[in-house]
């Protein structure tokens, strides 16, 4: 037994070696992180392994709590949002048209920007007094009328800094869940609607009763990957959120303004935790919702 | 004909459909010729002083650029990203290459597993990581070098070189590496003279998505390099000086940083758009 097992690791090594230097690699780093966030996160400068007392500490620190209670936020706004233009976008491309591959390219143009470049033309734009979004909802560009009376200093104000990055995020974003949400579309049988119509079936019926359940793969896929990526957002509020936190800027501020690595790494593990609660949550009501679909 | 039958549109709901493409083109270009307006400004067309900003600068000019491009500090910035980025290209390339080619090409046991593992790094959270890699980084002397910086972004660069090398490999056919094996070729002239040159267009695509991975990365190059301004990159110039920068000057550094990116995204964008429909690119 064992000495077979020794015979196939032999074989296994001689077919597939060139596969070893990448994945030790690949291994190798996810070790030390692994190694060095448990190491750092569950002791202190001055105290010993294993201790959780940065865990104790953190959960009653405020600015813990309003960041991991902003992220919730962040993450419980901004998924649908995503799912939504993206899907706005899917339908829009749905159709053959003319230009229709200009019109998709041009709808990929928000990916291929480098997030930090659109975290820093957000960062002009809501500038404060003096912004283009500020001139406009004060009246300056007539016929668009005037909202405000006074400018708004967006970047000073936790709702409007977290809505300004959720704003960038999103709209960087939006062709990712419209590739996959495009894909799902193209693999659904275009006679399915014509039969529908055929027997009567009206407009929103057949996107309610046709289209959708066959969507919910795609929109799963969707949900779960931008959930994962919501978590763990990091530039945009980084950039223009300032000292209103979500978790990934919260470990930027222990680790650099605060200096403490010991609760960096603390944050670090509870923003992982909180993905795998998340993710793990979402598949199995997203299985519920299928099973529930399926069977009416 | 210019409207398929895949989702059937009433007549009167085409009009809707119009709209709402004119309202999404706007919506992403909006934003874009913001960002080269601003880059062309005139200083006065920014300090308005209380006037409505124009949405044409009063006087366009390029000054900004010719600021940026007169400036050897600038050049240096670049060539450091230029640096890094194809450092990990080389690195990444080497080791994720053959990996591809077995992953490709052989169905090897536990080819499943290693395949989610390799998503696994992808999945996990860039700031999260960057913390333990930085401290290992500066427990090994790597901290505030270009070496760490390459390590770090060939480790994000992986992933992508290995899933669109397996989809060049796996596109080539069998027969010809079996005709070759017939006439006598061994497994490396195989590899080198059969399935490379027909591997190329899609290597040379991860080598370009993983230069402008590199390009465009921040997290980790500003964590790795913190504090050496001469080593800066680009994105973390830009981040440097966005508080006493004026706006067009910023907004001129975002078109330099975005323009490499945007021409040779387009030039990727099949492979990309495979990769995000399999989930491997995020």
């Amino acid at each position: 037994m064992i000495s077979s097992f020794f015979c196939n690791s032999i074989e296994w090594i001689k077919k597939a070696w060139p596969l070893i230097p990448a994945a030790l690699y690949l291994t190798g780093f996810q070790i030390i992180v692994f190694v060095y966030l448990c190491t750092l996160s569950f002791s202190d400068q001055n105290i010993d392994l294993p201790s959780i007392h940065q865990y104790t500490q953190l959960f009653s620190d405020n600015s813990f709590r309003q960041a991991l209670f902003n992220t919730v936020l962040f993450t419980l706004i901004g998924t649908p949002l995503e799912l939504l233009t993206g899907f706005f976008l899917a339908l829009l491309l749905y159709q053959s048209f003319f230009l229709r591959g200009l019109i998709r390219s041009i709808f990929l143009i928000p990916l291929a920007i480098p997030a930090l470049v659109t975290a820093m033309l957000l960062y002009i734009l809501f500038d404060y007094p003096g912004g283009h979004i500020n001139h406009l909802l004060t009246g300056g560009y007539p016929p668009f009328p005037a909202f405000l009376s006074q400018p708004v200093n967006w970047r000073g104000s936790a709702l409007f800094a977290m809505g300004i990055s959720l704003l960038g995020k999103v709209w960087r974003d939006m062709p990712i869940s419209m590739l996959i949400l495009l894909a799902g579309l193209n693999s659904i049988d275009p006679e399915l609607f014509d039969a529908a119509k055929t027997m009567g079936a009206s407009f929103r019926k057949r996107i309610l009763n046709i289209m959708l359940p066959l969507m919910l793969p795609s929109i799963s896929t969707v949900l779960l990957l931008r959930t994962v990526e919501m978590w763990k957002e990091f530039i945009f509020p980084y950039i223009l959120a300032g000292r209103y936190r979500l978790l990934g800027t919260l470990i930027d501020f222990y680790y650099y303004s605060v200096g403490n690595s010991h609760k960096a790494a603390a944050v670090a593990m509870i923003m992982v935790l909180c993905i795998l609660i998340s993710t793990v949550m979402l598949f199995k009501t997203l299985e519920l919702m299928q099973k529930a679909i399926y069977k009416r | 004909m210019l409207f398929s039958k895949q989702l059937p549109i009433a007549y009167n709901k085409r009009f809707l459909w119009a709209v709402g493409i004119i309202l999404a083109v706007l919506m992403v270009l909006g934003p874009v010729y913001l960002l080269i307006k601003y880059s062309i400004s005139d200083i006065g067309s920014i300090n308005t002083g209380g006037e409505p900003i124009p949405l044409w600068p009063y006087n366009p000019t390029l000054q900004s650029y010719i600021y940026l491009f007169t400036d050897k500090h600038f050049y240096q910035v670049i060539f450091s990203s230029f640096i890094v980025a194809f450092s990990t290209v080389v690195f990444s390339m080497v080791i994720g290459v053959p990996a591809a080619y077995i992953l490709g090409r052989y169905h090897i046991p536990g080819r499943k597993l290693v395949l989610l593992g390799i998503i696994s790094v992808r999945l996990f959270p860039d700031i999260v990581s960057v913390i333990p890699i930085t401290e290992f980084f500066i427990n090994t002397g790597l901290h505030q070098t270009f070496a760490g910086v390459i390590l770090a972004h060939s480790l994000l660069a992986l992933p992508y070189v290995i899933f669109i090398g397996i989809g060049a490999f796996e596109s080539i056919p069998l027969d010809l590496e079996q005709q070759a094996w017939v006439m006598g070729a061994n497994r490396y002239q195989t590899f080198m003279k059969i399935l490379m040159p027909l591997a190329v267009p899609g290597l040379a695509a991860a080598a370009i998505y993983t230069f402008l991975l590199s390009w465009d990365e921040f997290i980790f190059a500003y964590y790795i390099v913190f504090g050496r301004q001469e080593l800066f990159t680009l994105t973390l110039y830009l981040n440097g000086i966005k508080h006493a920068a004026p706006q067009n000057l910023l907004a001129a550094i975002s078109v330099c940083l975005s323009v490499p990116v945007v021409i040779f995204s387009f030039m990727v964008q099949r492979y990309m758009i495979a990769g995000i429909s399999t989930g491997s690119v995020k």
